[in-house]
């Protein structure tokens, strides 16, 4: 689910060929967009029920979209992976038990807001919804890693500074009393 | 030569790309959506990362997703393949200021040559015979007119950022020009991001030919002969050969030296494909470049014994071309058809769905390039080739017979999958075709009747 600035022009990200628009008479000059683009993107983010997963900026054309994933199934485990496959997730033999929190996007796992600080979660810890619990860097982007659910972290899955792919889980939480058989 | 890349494509050509690697001893990443988790690609690559969900958009398109996946393996070059982020000249910068190597020509020159207005420009001081229309960007819909009356009707109007068959209408009568101008911008905008377009003289019935080119940086190029891709559906290629049929050597010798010229005037880099239009006189008009391997390579490389993706490797590797003009040598004739999972039952539909049975053809000089196998899942999301079928025979008959021998034995099967082939069949039988007396029209009779 995408939730778009109005009347803001579609660009898709990467999209191949964009040159330089028939330029109208009047171009708005750059810092003034900027400031529309910001004070519409913090409106919508203020606007929206649930903070987004992914926030995309785009000045050519300007476009502003928001994401948010739906809880992601976790990843499938590679069935009897062969051993020339080297995936740079670890093959886990059997799925973590309980909800994990996966990755939105490539890029590099950090624990903590910065190198040698504490991390932002450590097993034991209990997160509520939309806490900031990681930190993935993509693009030289630092892109906050928020919990979807609440819960109590049981593991980290993942190493400070390891590259995650999309989907990777990152952290597993404990499963809920109210969801322990009787 | 690179120690390790990242293939930025899926389908067979990813397998087509892994495949040179191996053979050049280079590492291999394999980048994939959720829906190509279980892919031939990912299964062969020594590492794979999985960039994000199904839609093109956020993962094979997702240029910060892929650049992040290459500097997480440590890739120090990418192949983008063809289609996805092949032409993206703003992929190809982005590489460049990571310090990875992009497989293909530098960023300006593509981005020169994707505008089909500039390349139009460029061409044309590069001494190319073109079709009249229009070089200069079109400022309005008045004066794109009086350029088409200029030119005369039939005109076609193509997007300047478009390609491979999208974005462009024919106007017939003078009195539908204006009209079909601003829905063919309206159609460039929403496809491409960019509304411009540019008119052109139509020709209702020509042949598409093209030539494949091979330029290093240090300033050599050669053509590697033509293709003929006249068969077509709504500008879609199914079938392409080479030598095309019934043209004088000498006429496609000089489209080759055009062809380089053309190259070596814009500072190519890499294989590429210029690509033109040949009228029922012989005379032959630059239509555009493509700054990518193409899907139909392995014809070439069937009649010349050169391997086109390892060459695109040892340019980007800043190796020289040992090839010279003079080396070049096309022996015998060989034909491609594009095995699409769709109906044509039900206007080429797609067909998606789980692989029961996968037997691809086999035997003498019959190659296939699929990414297919027993049991693949083909995912709804991508477009539909499944596998290419190349044949190549001492001369044009026999690699017709053997083709159509070879479409015979494939067999794909599996719950509501239907293939191209016993259509493709058809082609191959038609008289005009295989007098070699058709074009761009062949598909559209058959369709008819």
């Amino acid at each position: 689910m995408t939730h778009r600035l109005p009347r803001a022009v579609h660009s898709s990200n990467g999209h191949s060929g964009f040159s330089d628009q028939e330029a109208p008479a009047e171009h708005p000059d750059v810092e003034s967009v900027l400031q529309v683009v910001q004070r519409a993107a913090a409106d919508l983010l203020a606007k929206s029920p649930q903070p987004p997963s992914t926030l995309n900026v785009r000045v050519g054309d300007v476009a502003v979209e928001m994401g948010w994933n739906t809880p992601a199934a976790p990843a499938p485990a590679p069935a009897a992976a062969p051993a020339i496959v080297n995936n740079i997730t670890p093959v886990a033999p059997a799925e973590p038990a309980g909800p994990t929190l996966n990755a939105a996007t490539v890029g590099t796992f950090y624990r903590s807001p910065s190198p040698g600080a504490p991390p932002f979660v450590s097993e034991g810890d209990e997160v509520g919804p939309g806490q900031q619990i990681a930190i993935i860097e993509a693009m030289k982007l630092m892109l906050p890693v928020e919990a979807e659910r609440g819960g109590r972290i049981a593991e980290v899955l993942v190493s400070d500074g390891e590259g995650v792919e999309f989907g990777q889980p990152l952290f597993r939480l404990a499963v809920a009393d109210t969801e322990l058989a009787a | 030569m690179f120690a390790k890349i990242l293939i930025a494509n899926r389908g067979e050509i990813a397998v087509r790309v892994l495949r040179a690697c191996r053979e050049l001893g280079v590492k291999t990443v394999a980048v994939y959506s959720t829906d190509d988790a279980d892919s031939a690609v990912v299964r062969m690559a020594d590492e794979s990362v999985r960039i994000g969900p199904a839609p093109a958009r956020q993962s094979y398109l997702n240029v910060a997703a892929v650049i992040e996946a290459a500097r997480i393996t440590g890739a120090d070059a990418i192949h983008p393949g063809y289609g996805f982020l092949s032409e993206d000249a703003d992929f190809a910068e982005v590489c460049e200021a990571e310090g990875i190597t992009f497989i293909g020509p530098p960023p300006e020159v593509m981005a020169q040559l994707g505008d089909k207005t500039s390349a139009r420009a460029a061409m044309t001081a590069a001494g190319l015979p073109l079709l009249p229309g229009s070089v200069e960007p079109l400022a309005d819909a008045e004066s794109a007119k009086r350029l088409a009356d200029d030119i005369g009707y039939p005109v076609i109007i193509k997007a300047a950022a478009g390609g491979g068959g999208r974005g462009m209408s024919i106007v017939e009568d003078e009195a539908d020009f204006v009209r079909t101008y601003q829905q063919t911008k309206a159609t460039a905008l929403q496809l491409f991001g960019d509304g411009r377009v540019y008119v052109e003289r139509y020709l209702p019935s020509a042949r598409h030919v093209e030539i494949q080119v091979l330029c290093d940086t240090h300033g050599n190029a050669v053509h590697l002969g033509e293709r003929d891709c006249s068969v077509q559906r709504r500008h879609q290629k199914l079938v392409e050969e080479t030598p095309a049929p019934g043209l004088p050597h000498e006429l496609t010798e000089r489209m080759g030296a055009a062809a380089v010229r053309g190259a070596l005037a814009t500072g190519y880099v890499g294989a590429g494909t210029f690509e033109f239009l040949v009228d029922t006189e012989n005379n032959f008009y630059f239509m555009e470049v493509n700054c990518r391997i193409q899907v139909e390579h392995p014809v070439t490389e069937m009649v010349t014994g050169v391997d086109l993706i390892a060459e695109q490797l040892r340019v980007a590797a800043g190796e020289r071309l040992v090839l010279r003009q003079e080396d070049v040598r096309t022996d015998g004739a060989a034909i491609e058809c594009r095995v699409n999972v769709e109906d044509p039952k039900r206007d080429f539909a797609p067909a998606p769905g789980r692989l029961e049975e996968f037997v691809p053809p086999g035997g003498p000089f019959v190659r296939v390039d699929t990414h297919g196998f027993a049991g693949y899942k083909v995912p709804a999301s991508y477009d539909s080739l499944l596998a290419k079928v190349i044949t190549w025979a001492p001369d044009r008959p026999q690699a017709i017979a053997r083709m159509r021998r070879a479409l015979a034995e494939f067999r794909v099967t599996g719950p509501g999958v239907h293939t191209t082939c016993e259509f493709l069949d058809q082609v191959l039988a038609d008289p005009e075709f295989a007098d070699g007396k058709h074009d761009t029209s062949l598909v559209a009779k058959l369709l008819q009747s």
